[in-house]
């Protein structure tokens, strides 16, 4: 029995937790200390073995640059993929690898993969179970964003590997949570839709439940988007009232964490206040916040989920599947009252509460563990690919293999022959996205199809692709002659470059992290001005008659604000950012004016 | 070549209701996750899973139906005269979302999203008005089937084929009007 056992972990961008299924019920395992939730932090402050969970997250602010938070966003993408603004809001270094991976350098010494850090992790969790069950865990089901792409699911996977973990099964977060909701339920018949915010990541999953079957119809998503941005925009907003100018990275941490506090408080009461006592120097500072003023800052973030939302029920309307009845919310950021609102305002449906927001997905993790170690029966759970697979065509664009949705484990096959004669191979370039042209798509890697000599046109290979019920891809290749499959490896499609080169890279790297920032930063916000100011001036010949003097006045000076940042001879980035979002603030009205009057241009 | 319509159990009949696909397919998942015992034999069918979603589409059953049948048959890539109309209409409308939906993902401000709404509006109307057109084409191919089961039971493909040509043009051209309306609607 004991070697049966498979946990079921949610490794979550904020916190992660580990669960188990115990006479037929899912259940949360608690560390020592009787906590659930271990936050998924990771630290150096302390010389010696990294410290992990709560003690890495009160390290923080004692040492912001040595503590590694939010690390799941950066799993399983590459440097280059990273944007400026990314970079800057880890909050911790990162540089590039020499395969194009990201490296945290919390010092020259000291590099880590994100794959390494959520070992850590989850090396925490494994420990955290075996001590709460007395016996030895090495078999894991582990949760990730229904939205996480093939690499980001190969790499979760490395990262449990890296912990001595064995990973029976990959799932979708709303997908476990709907296990969550439904497992005392299975005599029902119900259409849902799972909204799970989180910490980092956003997914709408809806799913049919009829006679055990959990099928998932469709799903659609963002990997960032999630309670961080929503402390972001209100850390951003206490230090634009405070006049704080530059901060140190001791004080954005500060600020992050009362943003949190503060974020989490109004959910409940009506006005809170931010203090910061000696925040710099000796000088203190408080803020009072009212609810209604943090659900200003924090509509635009939520309101990205909504056409994320309306994309995945118009997707399952499509499948036949028009009627969505119950909407459950997952997801520590579905406590916000605000979000609760804006769903009924926008589906019509009272959201369903009656899950733990922070620890369903962990209980459906352990669920399905269950069914794998046939502690649970009765449910088949059937579940789809968030993401069209395919190959580059000639002339760069994308030919999907696997459209998206499609119900796993799925295969399907094409046949690849030798354009020239006596070619040897043929390389070919998997892609995973929804985009037309193959660069607007993930690359996942090559594979390299072998050909018999011959003449042209004369080898037949028929390549399979095929997707498991983890979401990950395998791509066979079969002998036409001996009728055998042999599996394709999927080549990271980076150049190799020798160690010598690699080190100087990441030294220099580390080196200008910071300076190439400052550039890299202006540039971004230069073009973000460059967007807004002429979008200013035509939407106001627009509708400008339509909007209240108030904001006609507010949107003159952000402008003029914007005009005199980006004149500075200084390139002062901070500046010409703060000026960016404050114009952006000013003009949400006039946005909203726009939208409200191309929409009353149908009925006329 | 895996035989769908045996796998699930259903005769080769080109006209299929959907919903007798489903509950095949239901019945043969559930008889193999219950002879499966836990970890040791998951439940991985692909088979299944492709026999249903082929199964359950027009296009492909017919595609599949005759690839079973007159495996041999070439494919027929001309495009009918009562589809061309359709054909000339769809592209500058694809055209047109395309550079839309480019402006959109450049655009990173609320304002300059607003901006495109008008516009964005309007093509979604033209992309759902090309998709009822779709409607009633695909139907008067698919009321077809019963004559190109009879014109195949006399060793006769030619319809079958020049059907499944025209099917699958209509297929593609709902996908990517479809694809773009969902774009639009992620706007």
């Amino acid at each position: 029995m004991n070697e049966e056992l498979i946990i079921g972990i949610d490794l979550g961008t904020t916190n992660s937790l580990v669960g188990v299924v115990d006479s037929g019920f899912p259940l949360v395992l608690a560390d020592r200390e009787g906590g659930r939730l271990t936050p998924s932090c990771v630290s150096w402050a302390t010389s010696g073995e990294p410290l992990v969970g709560k003690e890495a997250f009160r390290s923080r602010m004692i040492s912001p640059e040595r503590t590694v938070s939010s690390i799941k966003r950066f799993i399983g993408r590459t440097f280059s993929d990273l944007t400026a603004q990314e970079r800057e809001d880890a909050g911790f270094p990162l540089v590039a690898g020499r395969y194009d991976e990201i490296l945290v350098a919390i010092d020259p010494e000291t590099l880590a993969t994100p794959e390494e850090i959520s070992a850590l992790i989850l090396a925490r969790l494994k420990k955290i179970a075996e001590e709460a069950l007395e016996m030895p865990v090495s078999r894991a089901v582990i949760t990730v964003p229904a939205y996480f792409n093939n690499t980001q699911r190969e790499a979760t996977k490395r990262a449990a590997g890296l912990a001595g973990l064995t990973v029976e099964r990959i799932i979708n977060e709303p997908t476990a949570a709907a296990l969550a909701y439904g497992l005392d339920k299975l005599e029902e018949s119900a259409t849902v839709a799972v909204y799970d915010l989180g910490g980092g990541t956003f997914d709408l999953s809806i799913l049919q439940m009829r006679d055990g079957f959990f099928e998932v119809i469709s799903t659609a998503g963002d990997t960032r988007l999630g309670g961080d941005d929503l402390d972001r925009v209100i850390a951003r907003h206490f230090a634009a009232t405070l006049a704080l100018g530059e901060l140190s990275p001791g004080e954005e941490a500060t600020l992050l964490a009362r943003a949190r506090e503060v974020k989490e408080a109004l959910s409940i009461e009506d006005s809170v206040t931010a203090r910061f006592p000696f925040f710099r120097g000796s000088a203190s500072f408080e803020l009072e916040l009212s609810r209604p003023a943090l659900e200003k800052l924090l509509t635009p973030v939520i309101e990205r989920t909504r056409p994320i939302a309306r994309r995945a029920f118009a997707e399952a309307a499509s499948k036949g599947v028009a009627e969505v009845e119950r909407l459950i919310l997952v997801g520590g950021s579905t406590r916000i009252p605000l979000v609760r609102e804006k769903l009924q305002e926008w589906f019509g449906l009272v959201p369903d509460i009656s899950q733990h927001p922070d620890e369903s997905i962990a209980l459906g993790a352990a669920i399905q563990a269950g069914m794998l170690c046939g502690r649970v029966r009765q449910i088949i759970l059937v579940d789809v690919t968030p993401l069209s697979l395919g190959i580059e065509t000639f002339g760069g664009l994308m030919n999907v293999i696997i459209p998206r949705n499609s119900t796993i484990p799925v295969k399907a096959g094409e046949l690849f022959t030798n354009a020239v004669d006596h070619q040897e191979s043929m390389a070919i370039r998997v892609l995973q996205g929804e985009r037309e042209l193959a660069k607007d798509n993930w690359l996942l890697g090559e594979v390299t199809v072998p050909f018999t000599p011959g003449p042209k046109g004369s080898a037949r290979v028929g390549v399979q692709f095929a997707i498991g019920l983890d979401g990950i891809l395998e791509v066979l290749a079969r002998d036409t002659v001996t009728g055998e499959d042999h599996v394709l490896e999927i080549r990271n499609a980076a150049i190799d470059v020798d160690d010598e080169a690699v080190e100087r890279m990441v030294s220099e790297s580390i080196d200008c992290a910071f300076d190439d920032m400052n550039e890299r930063i202006w540039t971004e916000a230069k073009l973000k001005s460059e967007e807004l100011l002429p979008a200013v001036g035509e939407a106001l010949a627009l509708v400008g008659h339509l909007v209240p003097a108030d904001d006609l006045a507010g949107i003159e000076a952000a402008t003029a604000r914007v005009r005199s940042a980006l004149e500075s001879e200084s390139h002062d980035s901070t500046a010409l950012k703060s000026a960016n979002a404050a114009l952006d603030e000013a003009t949400q009205t006039l946005a909203a004016i726009l939208v409200e009057a191309a929409f009353s241009g149908l009925d006329s | 070549m895996t035989n769908y319509f045996a796998l699930l159990g259903l005769p080769e009949a080109l006209s299929l209701d959907p919903e007798v696909v489903e509950t095949s397919w239901r019945e043969k998942s559930r008889a193999l996750a219950d002879s499966s015992s836990g970890s040791e034999a998951p439940l991985d069918h692909p088979d299944l899973n492709q026999a249903r979603s082929t199964l359950a589409d027009p296009a492909l059953r017919l595609a599949h139906w005759l690839a079973l049948r007159a495996p041999d048959s070439p494919a027929d890539r001309s495009i009918d005269p009562s589809l061309m109309d359709l054909f000339s209409a769809i592209s500058p409308v694809l055209e047109k979302t395309d550079k839309l939906l480019a402006s959109h993902r450049r655009a990173t401000t609320a304002l300059t999203r607003a901006m495109l709404t008008h516009e964005a509006i309007d093509v979604q109307l033209q992309i759902q008005e090309l998709l009822q057109r779709i409607q009633p084409l695909r139907s008067s191919l698919t009321g077809q089937f019963d004559d190109l089961e009879k014109a195949g039971g006399e060793d006769d493909f030619q319809p079958a084929t020049r059907a499944l040509g025209q099917l699958k043009f209509l297929k593609r051209w709902e996908e990517q009007c479809r694809e773009r309306l969902l774009s639009l609607i992620a706007c």
